[in-house]
């Protein structure tokens, strides 16, 4: 099998399309079925009431990771032809902060304000339309912080490439990061139920 | 041990799992495979007997002027070479470079070196990754050079001879190439000052073909 | 504390609706709904060879927007003009396509559930307003955070960090730090 398909000409532009349709749907089916549709899910994340944000992500990541690691082993799929965002140190960075900032303070992300604001919450509206507004103040004052955004450029680059430690090996460490981050959800989880429940006595 | 699993819940069950093919990833290996390559000889075989294996200069050419995106040509040479004089668009890369490269797969690739050895052996490098659009130029630079760039005029042409010299001439001007029309044997030898430099002509489009779209969030 | 109970005649309990009410179902466990979403990444590898994303959309339309009100402006932005110059329209893109089925996916799901519902998620101890100004002020932020780091939760944490992308890996620790760090701050509008 000569994957990805569509890097190895299977179908064209018009088709791929649909094929992201599909894939939205998909994509946001399960984000609702997790209940990423509500802020609060999302924000008691960040009160560790709730770890479901931590333990959907990282699920996620590890069911990837692996099939995409054990499909490309056994010839399936070209790893090289799957694109890879390029890696500017200090603007990820600083996006990633403020982006952590902003999702406790809105409550959502790009993703799930759109689950939101198809399952009929107000606030995901007001969150999309400061979105729209976050990105127009970016675009205006892109020229002034272009030299920053394209600082620390490494190209693309993977974390087995960064530490020259062999892909495998790295699979194995983030499946433990993510196992392990499992158990320990649960645990805090658990304790903070409990704090709750005394403090509401 | 089937008592134990018979207890673990789903979730547990499934933790195990991944833990498990995590592990047999460490002896799994690099999932970029990229030193070795595998060859359908009877395929390449054919290919290479009905010719299907190389383009000429003039089709080259014709692609460059007419701007398109879908191809990329491959300078097998010395970078030193290619520095002194290439095919406007080429990249140059070496043979022991090949295998590091990414193409998309539905690009044409074209190689060429001076005559055409080492392009042919790029071309098996190449077809053994799968790029289904491999190609060398015929005859080379060299040919590349006799025909476009500097192309020959017989003493007595025929009218299908000047007929085609006229047309190559205009092909030859857009590579900055000098058309040969003098008799005289000084005239008609390429001396290495008349190769153009290396500034490719203005509307040749940039030398990075087929524009991707963004493909990032 | 005293409760007062109240018997009340049946005639007046009876609700008169005759909609069909569904009270909102659970959701699912989270390691399932993981799962669910790691398949679906995985297939857009597969068949697409990229990664899912959200704000690259909404970017797109931004774009589109000033493009249309101010098209002198536009052109000379290299940011705008990176969502515009493709050629062809530029709604003809993969990401606007996948945001329009994630609305669909996402209604989809809500309707099996019975969780389309128009509300507001906050806690009791703020106000309606101060729910949506701070959506706003997050959102705002977001897109600031997501344009700077290429990327957003969807695009870099869960596709790159798949993928074992440097880039996200860091992008995907400082959001829980931030996030983690500002909670604090904000705790009455959830708890």
């Amino acid at each position: 099998m000569n994957a990805p398909l569509f890097k190895f000409g299977l179908f064209g532009n018009e088709v791929s399309l649909i094929v992201a349709f599909i894939i939205g749907i998909g994509f946001g089916f399960f984000l609702e079925r997790a209940g990423f549709g509500s802020a609060r899910k999302l924000a008691a994340q960040f009160y560790f009431r709730d770890m479901a944000v931590f333990k959907v992500m990282f699920t996620a990541i590890i069911t990837a990771m692996l099939g995409l690691f054990y499909l490309s082993w056994i010839g399936w799929v070209d790893l090289s032809q799957v694109y890879l965002v390029p890696t500017n140190v200090w603007p990820d960075l600083l996006g990633g902060l403020i982006l952590g900032v902003g999702f406790v303070i809105g409550g959502y992300c790009p993703g799930t304000s759109c689950v939101a604001g198809a399952t009929g919450k107000v606030d995901g509206y007001w969150f999309i339309l400061g979105l729209v507004f976050g990105i127009f103040a970016f675009g205006e004052a892109y020229p002034w912080i272009s030299d920053f955004y394209n600082s620390s450029y490494m190209g693309q680059i993977t974390l087995p490439q960064l530490f020259n430690i062999s892909y495998g090996v790295l699979v194995f460490v983030v499946v433990l990061i993510a196992l392990g981050g499992f158990l320990l959800a649960e645990k805090v989880e658990k304790y903070f139920a409990k704090k709750d429940a005394e403090a509401a006595r | 041990m089937k008592n134990f699993l018979a207890h673990l819940t789903t979730q547990r069950k499934l933790g195990l799992f991944a833990l498990v093919l995590g592990f047999f990833a460490i002896f799994a290996g690099s999932p970029y495979n990229r030193t070795k390559i595998t060859l359908n000889a009877k395929d390449l075989a054919l290919i290479a007997e009905k010719n299907a294996d190389n383009v000429s200069v003039q089709d080259v050419a014709n692609w460059i002027i007419q701007g398109k995106v879908d191809f990329r040509i491959i300078d097998t040479r010395p970078a030193s070479e290619y520095a002194a004089y290439h095919i406007p668009m080429a990249q140059n890369i070496r043979l022991s470079e090949l295998m590091d490269q990414h193409f998309y797969p539905t690009d044409k690739l074209v190689l060429y070196s001076d005559t055409g050895e080492d392009a042919a052996q790029g071309w098996f490098i190449l077809k053994g990754q799968k790029y289904q659009a491999v190609y060398i130029l015929k005859g080379g630079l060299d040919t590349w050079k006799n025909q476009i760039l500097f192309p020959r005029l017989p003493d007595n042409p025929t009218p299908d001879q000047l007929a085609s010299f006229n047309k190559i001439k205009e092909i030859s001007k857009f590579f900055g190439g000098t058309p040969q029309t003098g008799t005289k044997e000084e005239q008609s030898q390429p001396k290495v000052k008349n190769l153009p430099k290396l500034q490719l002509p203005e509307n040749i489009p940039n030398a990075t073909p087929r524009k991707r779209r963004k493909e990032g969030c | 504390m005293d409760t007062l109970t109240e018997t009340i005649p049946a005639s007046k309990t009876e609700t008169k609706k005759t909609v069909k009410e569904k009270t909102a179902q659970p959701y699912w466990n989270p390691y399932f709904s993981g799962i669910g979403l790691g398949l679906v990444l995985l297939a857009a590898f597969v068949i697409m060879g990229r990664g899912l994303g959200a704000s690259g959309a909404f970017s797109t339309v931004v774009a589109v927007g000033v493009n249309t009100i101010a098209p002198h402006h536009a052109e000379g932005n290299t940011f705008y003009q990176g969502y515009l110059s493709d050629g062809v329209s530029p709604f003809k893109n993969w990401l606007v396509f996948e945001v329009l089925g994630l609305i669909v996916g996402g209604f989809i799901s809500g309707a099996l559930a019975g969780r389309v519902k128009k509300m507001t998620e906050k806690s009791a101890h703020i106000s309606f307003n101060k729910r949506y100004m701070f959506a706003f002020i997050g959102g705002a932020l977001m897109g600031i955070g997501a344009k700077l780091a290429r990327g957003c939760t969807s695009g870099q944490a869960l596709t790159g960090g798949a993928l074992l992308n440097v880039g996200s890996w860091i992008f995907m620790l400082m959001v829980f730090a931030g996030a983690y760090a500002a909670a604090y701050f904000v705790r009455r509008q959830w708890l």
